[in-house]
């Protein structure tokens, strides 16, 4: 394992007595990266998430967090990462201040240190005004940021985002993610899963698309792309007494395609042209798009990421 | 073979001394809900009982009834603060408000996590006990200075009922557990203990029953300490509930753990 590897994972498996969340995930993670779960609900993102952030024991295979082994060194590395879980978990019998105070104690940080830190992440995460309120008297984007603040607060050298926009209003999630672009300017290595493909093509330098406990795809989402789908998408709608006749037309012509109920997407590879396909199809509801995550997603899954 | 490793203490780290600072610092707020709720309902057993009821009875075991209650009445509040702590409070905190959880998110480990509620909810026991004790110097039912020792003991009973109500939290399915612990196993424990009238008054299978769960021994000690009758099998008395103190701690911690980390 190199220097400059942040997380490695080899054959991870993860059982919940006999249901298997993780069916032999392996990837490896650089620092320094932008790293992205992508899957839909229950594929086992979080739990994936969680090995790494050792909530959760494995039940087979290798996992090491900045070179550290999850199943012996789980406290070093606890102290060594922030971690901002699905459900904010905030401790809801105090303030937000207070909330920051206790976390800070519970990483036995040096008290001398404390203040100041608390004091600057207040600022940089425009939580001052909230510092005495109740957690309940927050709403769920400024809970979101101080979880994110409590996360940092011991200056982690990982930062794992558990589909930190989720539920969100758009403020916020462009608040997080623009936070997210500064974190990167500042080479910190960043884990989030998330559901949202714009968010992965937004913020992530490189994905791992995840489906029923196993990855189907890793890679820059560009890369992705132009693999698994090309240049260019063509979508059009068709009813079903068409539908086999341009399946066939489409099969004739070597395009590659997709049905996804009435809808057709036709991935144009480089060396194929567009314009013969607009040629073939005559339905009114056809769309020349840029080919996105979620065309990636639909291949290789057999459903549409927006569904879920 | 039986594994004897499971009967090895694992190390304890500092950290527990925060989680106990948590829930002081939360006790701070709430600090007139929590004095009515352990000395009140102490006090209002001693009118009653003690002194309601205890007017009718000439003396027992050749003292005032209500010097023969109180001891049981410590000893019966030591059990009764821990316990609801760490049924309702520690289960809640497990479960709906996922505080050990994200304790977790931290370097503290779930032993940490399971030692320091324990040592809170033994403390909120002792702070039981000292009210009551404070409140029973009033009525002229403490003087001796044995009471030091009482309260010794009314704390490691705290701890060992502490732990108990911790691995009850392990198994409740939901709230009801706890009706059922509270009305099925803790409330016939007060009756049979001997806080109300002597264990020899009850047959013989009653009295075996009894001396199973810490309360009898606590109860018997407080007893034998405040009336200058120690006797050699108080040691005996200690030794178990030593050994219940270190078994139901070990169960805590291991159940607990498995349900913070699986
Ligand atoms: N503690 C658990 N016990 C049993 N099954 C679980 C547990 N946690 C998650 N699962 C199951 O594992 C699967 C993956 O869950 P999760 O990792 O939370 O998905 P995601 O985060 O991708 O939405 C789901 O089917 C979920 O029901
Ligand atoms: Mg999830």
């Amino acid at each position: 394992m190199s220097l400059d590897t942040a997380i490695e994972a080899k054959n991870v498996v993860k059982k919940y007595s006999d249901f298997v969340a993780l069916d032999g995930v392996s990837l490896d993670i650089k620092k320094g990266e932008c790293f992205g779960l992508l899957g839909p609900n229950g594929a086992g993102k979080s739990t994936l998430m969680k090995l790494m952030y050792c909530q959760s024991l494995l039940t087979e295979g290798e996992l090491y967090i900045l070179g550290l082994n999850v199943k012996t060194n789980f406290r070093e590395i606890k102290s060594k990462i922030g971690v901002v879980p699905q459900d904010n978990m905030l401790d809801e019998d105090f303030t937000l201040l207070e909330n920051l105070k206790l976390f800070a104690r519970y990483q036995q940080m040096e008290p001398s240190t404390v203040n100041e830190k608390i004091f600057h992440l207040l600022r940089l995460f425009k939580l001052e005004e909230f510092a005495n309120h109740q957690i309940g008297q927050l709403s769920g984007g400024t809970q979101r940021r101080l979880c994110i603040a409590r996360a940092l607060i011991h200056s982690p050298d990982l930062l794992f985002l558990d589909e930190p926009t989720t539920g969100l209003d758009p403020q916020s999630r462009l608040w997080l993610w623009n936070f997210v672009k500064q974190m990167k300017d500042m080479a910190g290595t960043i884990i989030m899963t998330t559901h949202y493909i714009e968010e992965a093509e937004e913020l992530c330098d490189r994905v791992a698309v995840i489906d029923h406990g196993k990855i189907l795809a890793i890679d820059y989402p560009a890369t992705l792309i132009k693999n698994h789908i090309g240049e260019e998408v063509v979508e059009f709608h068709s009813n079903s007494v068409d539908l086999n006749y341009y399946i066939n037309r489409l099969k004739e012509n070597k395009f590659e395609y997709q049905v996804y109920h009435n809808m057709v997407l036709v991935f144009i590879k480089p060396e194929q042209n567009s314009r013969i396909l607009l040629e073939i199809i005559k339905s009114e509801k056809v769309t020349l798009r840029k080919p996105t995550l979620n065309d990636v997603f639909l291949k290789l899954a057999g459903y549409n990421l927006r569904d879920v | 073979m039986f594994d004897l490793t499971y009967l090895k203490l694992p190390k304890i780290r500092e950290g527990y001394k925060n989680i106990w600072l948590r829930n002081f610092l939360h006790f701070k707020k709430t600090f007139m809900v929590s004095f009515f709720w352990v000395i009140l309902e102490p006090l209002m057993y001693l009118g009653a009982i003690g002194y309601g009821l205890g007017s009718y009875i000439q003396t027992i075991n050749g003292q005032s009834y209500v010097d023969f209650f109180f001891p049981g009445l410590l000893a019966s509040t030591s059990m009764m603060v821990p316990f609801f702590e760490s049924t309702y409070n520690n289960y809640t905190k497990l479960t709906f408000q996922k505080i050990y959880n994200h304790m977790m998110l931290t370097r503290l480990d779930s032993h940490e996590i399971v030692t320091g509620e324990l040592l809170w909810s033994t403390f909120k026991g002792l702070f039981g006990i000292v009210g009551l004790v404070i409140i029973g110097s009033f009525f002229g039912l403490v003087s001796e200075w044995q009471i030091l020792l009482v309260v010794v003991i009314l704390t490691l009973n705290s701890w060992i009922f502490a732990g108990i109500a911790m691995t009850i939290t392990s198994i409740a399915k939901n709230y009801d557990s706890f009706i059922y612990a509270t009305s099925g196993f803790l409330i016939p424990l007060t009756l049979i203990s001997g806080i109300y009238f002597p264990i020899s008054q009850m047959p013989l299978i009653l009295q075996i029953t009894t001396y199973i769960f810490p309360l009898a021994h606590t109860i018997e000690l407080c007893r034998m300490l405040l009336t200058d009758s120690w006797h050699w099998w108080g040691y005996l008395h200690i030794a178990y509930l030593l050994i219940l103190a270190y078994a139901f701690f070990l169960i805590a911690l291991h159940r607990i753990s498995k349900k913070l980390i699986n």
